[in-house]
């Protein structure tokens, strides 16, 4: 705890693959990596961060996975990221733990995808994701931000309302990137 | 806002004020005076000098300066003065209004800014003159679904009620009191029992549901703070063997009631506190639960009104308060007695002396009365106003909590010490005190 | 889904006793935000928070200005807690440009965070205060921050939205006799805010008010994720600058508070409690603090991250505030999502408000340290 974390310089994952990675992050990924092989994607290991990629078919298995044995227990966000070129939308789950204080600095990036449709109707076209509130309730309200704001309907999520946005908001989802803002 | 037009010339200035005079001049002249002649045929004029006074003497009478101040004599002795002016409303609002000030002021110290500053020029002094201007000026909207009669009526039956509360009240000895009856205690009770009538029959009308809750919160706790109101006056009461308040602050020559019951005295102030709706126990307008409480819908004047009462309602419980327990007008003498030369001789100023015949005014006790009385008044009011800066609001369930667990059974405590000083012997009719 | 009503418009069957109330978002004790409550008498049976009427898309306009452009706008929405807003967005461009920042600029980065955290606790404390209907309560925390907003006036330029943390340090160095001024100020204000408890938290109508109102026990704090007070004052023992230490942190003795009840009244003490440990940073900081030395590295024009993201995280005035950026190689962000302390607690409402008696909904509302705007960014 002593040491100052100094921001990493050039961290990029993919061009550095030799690098040493950090011990405990390492292994809290071959955790992972040894229970899903293939399904899930280790993306990268930095300082106190690791990024895991999974299939949208396997998210609620990895996710019970990761609470359960790897003991984080909450969310501390969940972002929608879209991507046109890719014709997807990524919902990344940012998951922290409280009880375990090895975990504290700790942020588990858990990235899934689902497919994205050009003229959406959010809640009734194919950007499904199986909703993960009953295993992190803590996404309750992330999940519904990320409904309202790319148009990802999460399945069994019990309140899939709009939250910020206006009830007659009749418009794309905005932070899709074809939802231009004015005069940019 | 500068102080002086920027066209400001003395001359127009000079100009204008003489423009106003010759008007105001004129049409007294050309409409008052025949106004007046035309009531005082309607008027029962008085006897003067072994004389009934037809209008036309009258007039003349009114005119001659000797005899002014023996009219206005008169005058202050009718009924009519004393239910608007002196001990009854008119007194009431100055105070009122004396306390809004002295409230502001005092809270603004308290929590370390000036208060009203710039109004009025020394110390805001006219910020509520300004406030009430605001509020005359102001549209009066009512709700669309309200009951519009009673919705109207509220404020008013609430000033109304005030107003008779304050009626009761003794201000000074020699009967300057506008309703000197035998039961006044329990007339007062009576009236204090209108409020929550009152204030759920507006609550009601407004057909909102913020007023609703608020008119509810004012029942329960006009309601359940009136028993301990009554109960704790109840040793005064038996020790002065009276209900009439003048005879209640005239048992008090010697000795103030508060030495012997200071635990009604405690009770009395707390459930006074729960009436006046006033912090700690402004729940029926709490605001940051329920917006304004069962005042939500009222705008404009109506509002004002309904403060002007409350403020009124002020005055008269701390009013009652000094009755019952701080020994009313009693006090030392120490207002100086009128000048003796100006009633004999006159002032002279120069060549010109001015002789005032019946002087004076007003007599030397009930203006001493008066000072005392309002100085317990206004102490009792400081009381009810400090815990606005120290104590946050509390809650209705421990507010029911403490009316009914608490206070009830520090009054029947209050009553049996009431009891114990009565049948030992030491006060009440014919103790040794 | 026959009639396409958006949700939210429907009509719904209630009961005949329970009465609806829309707290807000024009009501006295409601902030930028509508709870709708169901009473049943004086219990509530439900609570629906429904925030969203300050959104101004932070988030989207983010993605169209580069990360020197996007600096003065990510801070408003706390801009009360100006500093404390910007510096995950602050630390997370800095590791994608992989920017290293002087010695002298973290010391000062932390101080101005600290003095920013009481500024803001001191504006939450007057709004608490007058929610619980203690008028002095408003006006005393509001006058002494006044100090505080004086001297990060002198330091930089602005009374509130400061804009003082730059990627690669600060914007500019302090004066001439800051630490002086400083030291000064932080003391007296240390002495005045210990009055406060005279007044207020040993207050006995507000500890019957606020104590066993709204109990959240550790258990659910740590399922609902919520953060900051409400997370320290139900027992668990987490705060960033202690666990995840940033810039100078690591070399400075942070003690964070934690009290064990989870109620409003706990929940309301910790911020105060964390205004103290403020002025004792504020003290260690000064002390450590290079005397002399650059502030600030420089940037090329318009800088452009690598193919990579970063997510960073620091204890704001209301909790852990994490900044998410996704960096594509373009000098803008390709998505940055800030997640804010008052987003995550907003879930404890309609748990927490749930059977609480309806006097108790300020006193609850107002101790999650909820900020309207910064929740709805």
């Amino acid at each position: 705890m002593s040491q100052p974390e100094t921001p990493e310089t050039k961290s990029l994952a993919k061009a550095q693959p030799q690098k040493e990675l950090p011990q405990f992050e390492k292994s809290l990924a071959d955790k992972l990596e040894s229970k899903f092989n293939s399904k899930a994607t280790i993306e990268f290991v930095k300082v106190n961060r690791i990024r895991v990629k999974v299939k949208k078919e396997d998210v609620l298995d990895v996710a019970r996975f990761i609470r359960d044995e790897l003991h984080f227990d909450h969310a501390e966000s969940v972002t929608g990221v879209d991507y046109p070129d890719q014709k997807e939308i990524e919902v990344v789950y940012h998951l922290g733990s409280y009880t375990d204080p090895e975990l504290a600095k700790q942020v588990l990036t858990l990235a899934t995808r689902a497919p994205r449709e050009e003229n959406p109707s959010p809640g009734n076209d194919s950007t499904r994701l199986p909703s993960l509130r009953d295993i992190f309730y803590s996404v309750e309200f992330h999940e519904r931000e990320c409904f309202e704001m790319l148009g990802v309907y999460f399945e069994n999520h019990p309140d899939n309302r709009r939250l910020l946005l206006p009830e007659d908001w009749a418009d794309l989802p905005p932070m899709r990137k074809d939802f231009k803002i004015k005069g940019r | 806002m500068s102080a002086i037009a920027p066209k400001f010339r003395f001359s127009y200035f000079i100009k204008s004020i003489l423009d106003n005079a010759f008007w105001a001049v004129t049409l007294f002249a050309l409409i008052g005076i025949p106004i007046m002649m035309v009531l005082f045929f309607y008027f029962n004029l008085p006897v003067m000098n072994d004389k009934l006074t037809t209008p036309y003497l009258m007039l003349t009478t009114i005119a001659d300066p000797s005899r002014q101040i023996p009219l206005l004599k008169s005058l202050i002795h009718t009924d009519f003065f004393r239910i608007t002016a002196f001990p009854g409303f008119g007194f009431a609002a100055l105070l009122a209004a004396a306390t809004i000030f002295i409230e502001r002021k005092m809270l603004a110290k308290l929590q370390l800014r000036v208060g009203p500053f710039y109004c009025g020029k020394i110390e805001g002094i006219l910020q509520l003159a300004g406030d009430g201007l605001k509020l005359i000026s102001k549209e009066i909207i009512i709700p669309a679904k309200a009951d519009k009669p009673i919705f109207w009526a509220a404020p008013v039956l609430f000033v109304a009620t005030a107003a008779a509360f304050v009626a009761l009240i003794p201000v000074a000895g020699g009967g300057w009191v506008v309703a000197d009856i035998d039961v006044g205690l329990l007339a007062v009770f009576a009236i204090i029992g209108f409020f929550p009538i009152i204030t759920v029959l507006s609550a009601w009308s407004a057909n909102s549901k913020f007023p609703f809750i608020g008119g509810i919160r004012a029942l329960h706790q006009m309601i359940s703070f009136e028993i301990p109101l009554i109960l704790s006056v109840l040793g005064v009461v038996i020790l002065t063997g009276s209900l009439n308040l003048s005879e209640i602050v005239q048992s008090q020559i010697h000795y103030w009631w508060i030495v012997f019951l200071p635990i009604g005295a405690i009770v009395f102030f707390i459930a006074m506190l729960a009436e006046l709706e006033r912090i700690p126990f402004d729940l029926p307008e709490a605001e940051s639960e329920i917006v304004a409480g069962w005042l939500t819908e009222f705008s404009g004047m109506m509002y004002g009104l309904v403060q002007l009462g409350s403020y009124v309602k002020l005055y008269a419980f701390s009013a009652l308060f000094v009755v019952l327990f701080l020994g009313g007008w009693n006090g030392p003498m120490v207002w100086p007695p009128f000048p003796e030369e100006i009633i004999k001789n006159g002032i002279t100023m120069g060549p010109i002396t001015a002789r005032f015949p019946g002087l004076p005014l007003l007599d030397q006790q009930m203006l001493n009365d008066t000072l005392w009385f309002v100085i317990k008044t206004m102490g009792v009011i400081f009381m009810v106003l400090l815990p606005r800066g120290v104590f946050p609001r509390i809650r209705i369930d421990l507010l029911l909590h403490i009316g009914w667990y608490k206070l009830i059974g520090l009054c029947f405590v209050n009553i049996f010490i009431a009891l114990g000083l009565l049948y030992a012997g030491v006060l009440g009719p014919g103790g040794i005190l | 889904m026959t009639t396409q009503l958006p949700p939210g418009l429907q009509l719904e069957k209630v009961d005949e006793r329970i009465m609806t109330l829309n707290v807000g978002p024009q009501h006295p004790g409601s902030g930028h935000m509508r709870l709708i409550i169901k009473v049943d008498g004086d219990y509530i049976v439900s609570c629906d928070p429904d925030p969203g009427y300050v959104h101004r898309g932070e988030e989207k306009m983010a993605e169209y200005r580069n990360y020197i452009v996007n600096i003065p706008h990510l801070e408003r929405p706390v801009i009360h807690d100006s500093c404390n807003v910007l510096y995950p967005y602050c630390l997370g461009v800095e590791e994608l440009l992989g920017l290293e920042v002087p010695e002298r600029a973290k010391y000062l980065r932390v101080i101005a965070s600290e003095l920013n955290r009481c500024v803001y606790i001191q504006y939450w404390l007057a709004i608490y205060g007058i929610f619980l209907g203690h008028s002095t309560m408003f006006m005393w925390p509001a006058g002494d921050r006044e100090l505080l907003i004086d001297l990060l006036e002198k330091i930089t330029g602005a009374r509130v939205t400061h804009a003082y943390f730059v990627p690669g340090g600060i914007r500019n160095d302090v004066p001439a006799n800051f630490e002086d001024m400083c030291l000064k100020r932080v003391n007296y204000f240390e002495k005045r805010i210990k009055e406060y408890a005279a007044i207020f938290y040993d207050n006995p109508i507000l500890i019957s008010r606020t104590q066993g109102a709204g109990v959240l026990s550790r258990e659910d704090a740590i399922r609902l994720g919520t953060t900051g007070s409400t997370l320290r004052a139900s027992g668990v023992d987490f705060d960033l600058r202690k666990k995840e230490p940033y810039d100078a942190y690591g070399e400075l003795d942070v003690h964070s508070n934690v009290l064990k009840d989870g109620d409003s009244y706990a929940r309301s003490k910790i911020p105060w409690l964390d205004m103290l440990e403020s002025c004792n940073i504020i003290r260690q900081a000064l002390q450590k603090m290079p005397k002399s030395g650059s502030v600030r590295v420089k940037l090329k024009p318009n800088p452009k991250g690598g193919n990579d993201e970063v997510y960073k995280r620091v204890e704001s005035g209301r909790g852990s505030l994490g900044c998410y950026i996704v960096s594509r190689s373009q000098p803008e962000p390709y998505r940055l999502k800030l997640s804010v302390g008052s987003f995550r607690n907003l879930i404890c409402m309609p748990y927490l408000l749930k059977g609480e008696k309806l006097g108790n909904m300020p006193a609850v509302y107002w101790s999650l340290n909820y900020w309207p705007v910064e929740a709805d960014r």
